[in-house]
This record gives structure tokens, sequence and C-alpha cells, in this order.
């Protein structure tokens, strides 16, 4: 009795579930014979095994020391890499930079995909094209949009740090924090709108076309319907891309920030795996690098444990 | 991807070259790994194809991986796996990591046992010693630099003015009166400032960067640029930028360009930087000694650019044929060569009185600035040189606190003792892995 009672209780809270494991959705259908299913996934593993496993091993026993970069001598140092990392004013700095820069840019790219995604639902004529030119930054490899960026925005010569300008904002990246920060996180945020877009599009496309004219035979306008009828319906895919913009934002600007500002100035746009590309590959502190890398797996581990989380339990496989 | 389909399409023309001429046997490819570009590749490609064409035993093969960070790292994920080249070109920075890895052949030793003399005595002196260790070179001074104040001369003119000022302090008065006289941009800095504006003004004033004479008396040296006029020097540069003299390129344009299209009235930069300049055409240029400091008798500078190392872990005859190419372009005849069309520094005495009974300074009187400059005076413990083990990481520490004092985050004495102290733990760091050794 006190069980179902606890249960019941646990269940109440909607963030609790998010914590435990659960046997709905695609677990509901398993192999009833294991063997089949490890030879199904043996090539994943092998892969995963030295994409995944032998690197983060690599990272695990690099972080307990330090190392010539040639791998010819290292003394174990314990957690001295860890302690060092966590004391310093850079690594605090630049973790306070990735939280606030990987939810502005999160929250901005939700809300423009929400938007351009609830504006293409309502033009009635030539659909595609529009789709396509919100989705063409996508296909801009990162390297090449940071150059460009970089060159508009170059306070000497970049056409548009000109227009800013004659507008009389005196815009520098180059000597001002937040002109840097605003240049890196609105790049972020141009480069993967095409991300959300696309997913929100397609989530619209599957809420009920009878739901919405339901309600627009009991006279809700477009607004009404898309916050009481579609947010609801596309809920699961929203916090799905609120997950992978996070993991966008942490993991995959590397290239732009590389090419835009170099982390500076004053380690201003320094996100933490920029951190770790810095002190690995051109300070050669491979014991500070992995010791980062290692925190950031961790990182890493939990976002994705919540997000398999949260799917299991939205999305429902009618078979 | 090119590159791999190259080697391909190399090694496919070599098997069918072997089918053909089974008698021959192939020359072994030798694979140097270098970081310049532009006019300077083209010159080392040249070197390269020289050497090719003078013997039919070896191959060189040259490949750009980056700029030196980038190189070096290639490098060291190469030689985990044991594809790494034969020949590396490491920063002078990079001196200490190369040693203490003891990856290298000693480039002495190298010489030796492939039957090559050479004249270590005839280096150019603080060229030579910043690669020696207990008296035995242990690394091939290659593209040797100094810094040296280029300027345009028709700002100077525009201004009343006829050459930049011997130190700082009349360069600042200079560059006040180019403002005055309407000339936007006083000055542009190459990204390597913290070498030519810092640590050069250092070693020709003769003030100590670190203690235990620059690193070369002991893992125990600590740094102390932020007690010695750096101080002031930082200062001014800071007002320079304040008073809208000092321009910075930013991200997405190269600094020298501000200089080559006329805007920039004087630049900063490496004497490599010569090949860039001759290409000018809007207007007319020239370069100078680099300023020193008011009051102070002038030292040598210091050098910078990039030496040779040859890797150990390769067959003898990569080996042996690496120690060949590297006196190969050791030669008087070929360091002119080198010289005359790079602007790097000639590295041997005898290339330099080549370089001079040629009469090539009296056409190109600039090239000689950076080795007069590197060669006045008697080196002193502060103008020798530096060794700084993981040199790179200090310096990024002391790029991104000079950034912090540039955009008025910290003043210039927190900035340069932030970066002190930054400095410091890496050296203490280094000196826990090697001190004991």
């Amino acid at each position: 009795m006190t069980m179902t009672t606890d249960t019941a209780k646990r269940r109440s809270s909607w963030w609790e579930g998010l914590l435990r494991p659960s046997d709905q959705g695609l677990k509901g259908a398993h192999f009833r014979r294991p063997g089949i299913a490890a030879l199904l996934i043996a090539p994943q593993l092998l892969i995963l095994l030295f994409f995944f496993f032998i690197p983060s091993w690599k990272a695990l026993s690099l972080a307990f020391v330090q190392i010539d970069p040639f791998g010819g001598r290292q003394i174990f140092v314990g957690w001295a890499n860890f302690t060092k990392l966590l004391t310093s004013e850079s690594y605090r700095d630049s973790a306070v930079f990735t939280l606030w820069f990987t939810i502005l840019q999160n929250v901005a790219t939700l809300a423009l995909g929400l938007i351009l995604a609830f504006a293409t639902s309502m033009i009635i004529k030539g659909k595609g094209i529009y789709r396509t030119f919100i989705l063409l930054p996508y296909a801009v490899a990162p390297v090449i949009s940071g150059v460009i960026w970089a060159f508009l925005f170059n306070p000497g010569v970049g056409p548009l740090a000109q227009l800013l300008h004659a507008m009389g904002i005196a815009w520098d990246p180059t000597l001002n924090q937040t002109d840097a920060i605003i240049l890196v996180t609105v790049a972020t945020v141009w480069k993967h709108i095409c991300y959300d877009y696309i997913f929100l599009v397609a989530a619209m496309l599957a809420v009920p076309a009878s739901l919405q004219e339901a309600a627009a035979i009991d006279g809700a306008g477009p607004l009404k319907r898309f916050f009481t009828i579609t947010m609801p319906m596309i809920m699961p895919t929203i916090f799905f891309l609120f997950i992978m913009n996070f993991v966008h934002g942490l993991f995959e600007t590397f290239a732009l920030i590389d090419t835009m500002t170099k982390g500076g100035p004053a380690a201003a746009t320094t996100t933490l795996v920029y951190k770790v590309y810095q002190d690995g590959f051109v300070n050669l502190n491979l014991g500070a690098s992995a010791a980062q890398s290692v925190i950031l797996m961790i990182l890493a581990v939990v976002f994705t444990l919540l997000q398999f989380r949260a799917m299991e339990r939205k999305v429902n496989y009618q078979v | 991807m090119f590159t791999t389909k190259m080697a391909l399409r190399v090694s496919a023309a070599a098997m069918a070259l072997a089918v053909a001429l089974p008698a021959t046997a192939a020359p072994v490819q030798i694979d140097w790994w270098y970081s310049n570009g532009g006019k300077i590749e083209e010159a080392i490609q040249g070197l390269i194809s020289d050497f090719n064409a003078s013997q039919s035993d070896y191959q060189i093969v040259g490949t750009r991986k980056g700029n030196y960070e980038e190189t070096l790292a290639a490098t060291i994920a190469s030689y985990r796996v044991g594809q790494n080249p034969v020949i590396l070109q490491a920063a002078e920075r990079g001196f200490m990591t190369m040693l203490n890895a003891n990856v290298a052949v000693p480039m002495h030793q190298l010489m030796e046992d492939n039957g090559h003399k050479l004249d270590w005595d005839d280096f150019i002196a603080p060229v030579a010693s910043f690669f020696k260790v207990d008296g035995k070179v242990y690394a091939m001074p290659f593209n040797s630099s100094t810094p040296v104040i280029y300027y345009n001369q028709d700002l100077f003119a525009k201004a009343g003015l006829d050459a930049p000022a011997d130190t700082y302090q009349g360069l600042d008065k200079q560059l006040h009166q180019l403002k005055e006289a309407g000339v936007g941009c006083g000055m542009v800095l190459a990204n390597d400032y913290y070498w030519s504006m810092l640590e050069n003004f250092s070693t020709i004033g003769d003030y100590p960067w670190a203690t235990k004479a620059n690193g070369f008396g002991g893992y125990d040296t600590e740094y102390v640029y932020n007690t010695t006029p750096v101080v002031d020097q930082v200062t001014r540069i800071k007002s320079w930028i304040d008073d809208g003299i000092l321009k910075f390129a930013g991200q997405g344009m190269l600094p020298e360009q501000l200089f080559t299209n006329g805007e920039c009235a004087t630049y900063i930069a490496s004497t490599g930087a010569h090949g860039t300049m001759d290409g000018i055409t809007g207007f007319k240029w020239s370069a100078d000694f680099l300023p020193g400091d008011e009051g102070r008798e002038m030292r040598n500078s210091s050098i910078g650019g990039g030496s040779l190392w040859v890797m150990a872990n390769k067959t003898p005859e990569q080996i042996k044929g690496a120690a060949d190419f590297i006196a190969y372009i050791g030669t008087p005849e070929k360091q002119a060569w080198w010289s005359e069309q790079t602007g790097y520094v000639p590295i041997t005495n005898a290339a330099y009185e080549t370089m001079k009974a040629d009469g090539f300074f009296e056409k190109h009187p600039t090239r000689e600035i950076a080795i007069q400059q590197l060669t006045r005076g008697t080196p002193t413990d502060n103008s020798q040189g530096f060794r700084f083990g993981n040199g790179n990481e200090s310096v990024a520490y002391l790029l991104e606190e000079m950034q912090a004092v540039w955009i008025g985050k910290k003043t210039p004495q927190e900035g340069l003792d932030a970066a002190v102290t930054r400095g410091n733990q890496v050296l203490r760091g280094y000196e826990d892995l090697y001190g004991a050794k």
C-alpha cells in the first residue's frame, strides 16, 4: 500500500520522471534472446570503442598526470589538474560565459525558429522557396560562415561594421568584449536557426488538421490556435530542441569562435570547449586539457541521459 | 583530401616508374613539415626543388601544416603513431619543448655523423646562441628574423618627418605629429607584438625579462617583466590605443594589410615581412631599426622565426638525406639566395659576406637592418635570448592579459602582474616535470 502511494506521489512531479529509467515507448518491445541483440549492435559498439571508449580512457588517464607533449616523460599529479582548474579565475570566467552564451543562443534560436516556422505554416504559395532560404545557412560550413561574419563585422573593413559606425554605434569586437559576445551569439543563432526550424516545421505538420479546423470553426484565430493547440502538441519537439541547442552551444561552436574572435578579446568569448583546444593544442598543456575534457564529458553524458529520458516518455510509437 | 590524392598520384607514378625502370632505385622520400605561407612558402619550395634536382638519392617533400602551433600539434599527434615527418620546422619558442622531448637528433651530432663539417663559430652570434646548450647546437636556425619598424615615407613627409625616432619616447611625439597632420592611423602591430614591442624592448634596453639570465641559468627562472620599464612601454601602447593612434586589424584581415594599403604610417613586424613589402606600389616605404628606451644603450634585439629539427625515429637513409638537405641549404650561396628572397637574416657570416660582395644591400639597404640590429654590441644575460619551458603557454597568457589592458579592464600594472603570476605557474609546472632531470 505504502509503496503505491509513494510511487503516485513521485509521479506527481514531472521532472522526477527524468531521474529514473522507464519501460514505456521503445523499451516496451525488446528481443527475448539477447544474443541476436548483441550481434546487431556489435558494429555500432565497435565504432564506439574506437571513437568514444578509447579516447575517453585516454582523456581520463591524461587528466591525472602532467606530461611532456611528445609523451616521453610524465608525472602523476593526482587531482591537481582538477583543483588548479576549479580554482583558476580564467576557467570560472569561461564557465560563466559558456553558461550565459548557451542560454542566450538557446532561447533566441528557439524563439526565432518558432516564429519562422509559424510564419511559414501561414504561407499558402511558395512555401518551398521560403523553406529553402531559411535552410541555406545550414549548408555553409561553420568555418566559412565564421570567416564571412568576421569580415563583415571587421571594424576596419567590414561593410556591416561601417553601417553600424554610420549609425553612430562604436562597433569594435577587437576592443570591446560586449561587441565580441554579441557577434558570436548572433552568428551562432543564425547558423543554428535552420536546425530548429526544420524540426519545428515538421512537428507542426504532424499536428492533426482536424483539431485546427475544429478550433477555427469555433472562432479561434491563428495566434490563439498556435498557443492552445500547436504549442502543446509540439512540446516534445521543443524540449528535444532545447537540449540539442544546449549541446550545440556547448560543443559545436568551436569553428565559429576560432574564426571570428579566437576566444578574445581577453578571453571574453572563450567557451569551455574552445579552452580545451587552446590549452591542449596551442599551449600543449595536455593534463589540464584532459581534465577539462573529462568535466565536459560528464556534462555531455548528463544532457544525453536527460534527453533520452525525456524522449522515451514523450514519444509514442504506435505499432 | 587533396594531399592524400596527390600522394596517391605521386606514389602511383613512382610505381609506374619502378616498373618501367627496374634498374634505378627510387629516391628515399623525406617529408618536411613547415609553417610559412605566401612568398616565403614559394622560397621554401624553391630550396626543395633545387635540392631534389641537385642529386638523385633523396626526394624532399615539403608540406605546409598550418601555423607554428598547428604544425607542432600535428607533429606530436603523428609522432605518437609513428607517422611524423623527418624534418620539422618549429618556432624558436618551441625550443625547450623539442629539446626536452628528446625526439630529435641533436643537430651537432647529426652533422658530424653524416660527414658535414659546419663551422658553428661562423653563425651569427645571437642566432646560434639561441639554439646552443652547453656550447652544442641542437637545432638548425632556418628562418631567423628580428623585428624592425616599417614606415610610410609619404605619410611621414606629410607630417614634416623624415624617419622614425630612435626611442619610443621620440616615436610617441612623432605619432602625435602624424595625427595632427591628419594621418588616421599612426601604427599597426603584427600579431606577435609581444615579441617586438615587449620582449625586444627588454632585450634592446638590457632589462631582465626573467631571472636566471632569462631561463638560460636554470629551470627555477621566474618572470620579472612586471617590475621593469616594460610597464611604461605597455602604458605607452595603451595611450596610443586610447588616442586613436594605434589600430588593431581584428579578425578577418591581416595587420600588414593596414600598412600595405597606405592607411597606417608605421608597422612593427619581423624583417621576414620584407617579401610582402616589396609588393607595395601605392606609396614609398622604408624600414628602420626598432626604437629603444630613452637614456639606455641600445643592445642587440632577439631572434624569432623557426628552426629545423630532424626526428630520430626515422630510417638511417632518411636521416642522412635530411642531414644532406640541411647542410645544402646552409651553404653561403643558398643562405644568401634565401635571405634575398624572403628578408630573413642570413644565418652565417659567410652568407652575409656573400650578400655584401654581391652588392645586395646597396640596392636593398633595409635588408641589412636586421642583421646589424642582431649583432649590435655584446649580448648580455638579458639580451642573449629566452629559454622558458612551455613558452607558448606563457605567451598565450601574456597576450590575454594584454588584451585586458587594451580594452581597459585592467591597468598596465595589473595586466602585467597577472601575466607574470600565470606565467610563473607555467614555469613551476615545467620545473616539476623536468627540473629534477
